[in-house]
């Protein structure tokens, strides 16, 4: 969801912005010197806009939108370096009016000139491309032929590692998507009833979400007894008594998301969902206390699954039943993976979810897990909703 | 993400219909002298895909490859746990899951010696999953091909048309509503989620932009089933002359919505009805093929003297954007029949 209507902000909270965006154009280019990158281009299909609302802080929509950074700012560059291009006009307005940057033009997909020109001026000898994984060929084709003599690389690592470590301002902005997170899961247990369908539970949780003004939430679902092995998109299929319904839900506002992991039964709890959901709260309050600055990935991932392998169900952390025991948050929704063999260290006001979803042979598929932000002291959990096996439709 | 309903129901398009679609493909391929298609989807823009098998990548990035005969198969970097479901909500039978697609094409089609594979619409493709097929593909030809699925998607079938009538009813009623006098945006926009979703859509994006002066404009778009409507809908009544007249100025656009008519004619028909725009006021007119609707039409290519052919349905829009760059928008969902255009969505104005 899009809602564009400016409002005015106070000194402070200009000051703050500046701040944080000469902040982040610091950080870029010093990550861009590390690389020997002349220029930094951030390409934002429909479905991945992480870096350049990174650089612009607006709620871009356009099918293909652009940032550019150089890395030296010469006479007659867009303030702070950066220029905004995209394919739809109503972007154009967006960027500018939240004043990160106002040097913004439309282009077209098949002849982004503005784009090309502005590239061939600032004739980088090194071109990092954020995305550049996704960038289709039409542009990719424009791009270098734009740039005869550059060498074009990926940068998209470049800018998922700067965008590892959240500042304060961040923080707060996260700390802010708790309340739609919290509204979310109530709306979701609310929903729960017999005969209801599955995606008459996603309406509601994306109504309350979005009247709070949430811009957009990944959310996956299932229902059903023991037999469930995954989530999915929601189904037709009716709720029945009995039953356990997993989500995780994540609504998106101001550009960042948080996640939760919770599952509810429909009626009273039976024994074995609640000894499933005593191992799996176990298996995140070991994620948890592993938490420290400079812990790895790998760490928090194998602190959750040896919870599991110590109770004899290791086999359901592989592959065959499971993703990962969690992942980084921010401007994207799934950053770096929480799993074993990810060595990526997660310094202080790294964020992510500690969630060991998996299937037993216990209860089926059980979801459970909170973000954190990783503080001096451990681990910082972002959302106020209780961590325990939610009874709906009693 | 796609996070609303995705079903396979043989009573809204029958199995022949899966069928024929994939065998009308199969026989350009042949003509062609391509051996096996493949068609690059991700989790925004993936109805090629959706139109031949019903699946939905609702996450992530897929490949569907078409052979130039037998079944098409599905490469997927999502998980096999959720082949399960793909399977219960699509026409495919065969799906495999990998780490990258190179090393999915080649195994796929190092079963089948050598030949060509054609990639479909190979422009939109992302630059470097075309260049990990290439290489992962040695003593293939790899060759591009034009958007053969997109053309067939141009005018819908009659199972089709029946599919997003019904949603446009749906679309244009909670429109209505959401519409009304009095409601703040996040009230709009939730009461078009809970609306849409609860009745089977399966993505709904809206949006809530105001203009100087306080008019809303609420713009939805929605997929029901794997089909793209719109309307974008001025509330506020009550408010000066220049809204009455961009309700009446889409209602002529979409009235001349002949076979043959292109965006400049409508824009004729549509801008004499503007006359109470303020100073520095601008106005826009364009459509947009419902094919081309999960990219707003930005990844197609639009000569201004396209015409409008005769079966196509297309969303057609009138923007008013005003000196300091906010706008206000009309637009509704319209099938260009033969002997007239039919309103899908707003035929009750």
């Amino acid at each position: 969801m899009t809602i564009v209507d400016a409002g005015a902000a106070d000194g402070a909270a200009v000051a703050a912005d500046s701040a944080e965006n000469s902040l982040r154009l610091g950080r870029v280019r010093a990550a861009m010197d590390a690389a020997g990158l002349d220029a930094l281009l951030a390409f934002a299909p429909l479905w991945r806009r992480e870096n350049v609302r990174y650089f612009t802080d607006a709620p871009v929509a356009g099918t293909a939108s652009f940032t550019l950074l150089t890395a030296a700012v010469s006479d007659g560059a867009a303030p702070g370096g950066v220029s905004a291009f995209s394919t739809r006009r109503s972007d154009l307005d967006a960027i500018a009016r939240r004043g990160w940057t106002t040097d913004v033009h439309l282009i077209s997909a098949h002849s982004p000139t503005a784009l090309t020109t502005r590239l061939a001026e600032a004739r980088p000898g090194r071109l990092g491309v954020a995305h550049y994984e996704l960038l289709p060929q039409v542009l990719m084709n424009q791009i270098s032929r734009a740039l005869p003599k550059a060498e074009i690389v990926s940068a998209t690592r470049l800018m998922d590692d700067v965008r590892l470590v959240k500042s304060e301002w961040e923080i707060g902005r996260m700390r802010a998507v708790a309340d739609a997170v919290a509204a979310g899961w109530q709306a979701f247990v609310d929903a729960l009833e017999p005969g209801l369908p599955e995606y008459a539970i996603v309406a509601a949780v994306e109504a309350a979400i979005k009247g709070l003004g949430a811009e957009d939430n990944f959310m996956l679902i299932a229902s059903g007894g023991d037999e469930v092995r995954g989530m999915t998109a929601p189904t037709p299929r009716l709720l029945e008594r009995g039953d356990m319904v997993r989500t995780e839900l994540t609504p998106q506002l101001n550009g960042y998301w948080l996640q939760i992991c919770r599952s509810a039964t429909i009626g009273k709890a039976s024994d074995a969902q609640r000894r499933s959901f005593d191992l799996f709260n176990e298996a995140v309050e070991a994620g948890l206390a592993a938490v420290r600055p400079g812990v790895t990935a790998d760490e928090v991932a194998r602190a959750q699954n040896d919870v599991f392998r110590a109770r004899g169900f290791g086999e359901y952390c592989t592959s065959q039943y499971t993703r990962v025991r969690g992942h980084g948050h921010g401007l994207h929704v799934d950053e770096t993976p929480i799993i074993e063999g990810n060595e990526t260290e997660l310094p202080e006001n790294a964020v992510f979810i500690i969630h060991p979803n998996t299937y037993t042979p216990i209860a089926g598929y059980h979801v459970l897990g909170d973000p954190v932000r990783v503080t001096p002291n451990g681990a910082e959990i972002l959302i106020s909703t209780e961590r325990k096996l939610f009874e709906g439709a009693i | 993400m796609k996070r609303g309903l995705v079903q396979l129901d043989p009573a809204e398009i029958p199995e022949r219909e899966w069928h024929d679609r994939v065998g009308s493909l199969q026989r350009d391929l042949v003509t062609s002298g391509v051996d096996v298609a493949l068609i690059y989807g991700d989790v925004s823009r993936s109805d090629d895909i959706a139109y031949l098998t019903n699946l939905c990548v609702y996450w992530n990035e897929g490949i569907l490859a078409v052979p130039a005969a037998g079944a098409p198969v599905f490469l997927t970097k999502l998980s096999a746990r959720v082949h399960p479901w793909m399977r219960l909500v699509s026409t495919v039978a065969e799906i495999r899951s990998g780490r990258g697609f190179g090393e999915l094409a080649g195994k796929f089609l190092g079963e089948a010696g050598a030949g060509t594979v054609g990639l479909i619409d190979a422009d939109l493709w992302p630059a470097s999953v075309a260049g990990e097929i290439r290489d992962a593909l040695p003593g293939w030809q790899v060759r591009p091909l034009d958007g053969l699925v997109r053309a067939r998607r141009q005018s819908p079938s009659e199972s089709e048309l029946t599919l997003l009538r019904r949603g446009a009813a749906l679309l244009d009623q909670v429109a209505a509503r959401a519409a009304a006098d009095g409601l703040t945006p996040a009230e709009r926009v939730s009461l078009a989620e809970r609306e849409l979703r609860g009745h089977g859509f399966l993505d709904v994006l809206a949006s809530v932009t105001r203009t100087a002066d306080g008019v809303a404009t609420i713009q939805i778009t929605g997929q029901y089933r794997y089909l793209w409507l719109h309307v974008s809908r001025v509330a506020d009544r009550r408010r000066p002359a220049w809204p009455g007249e961009l309700r009446a100025a889409i209602g002529a656009a979409a009235a001349a919505a002949t076979p043959g008519t292109t965006a400049a004619d409508l824009e004729d028909t549509a801008r004499p009805v503007l006359a109470s725009l303020p100073p520095g006021a601008s106005v826009s007119v364009r459509w947009v093929h419902l094919a081309d609707m999960a990219t707003n039409g930005e990844y197609a290519s639009y000569p201004a003297d396209l015409p409008l052919a005769p079966g196509s349905a297309v969303v057609i829009s009138v923007e008013v954007r005003f000196a300091d760059g906010r706008y206000a928008t009309a637009a509704e969902t319209v099938l260009v029949g033969e002997h007239g255009p039919a309103w899908l969505t707003g035929g009750a104005r």
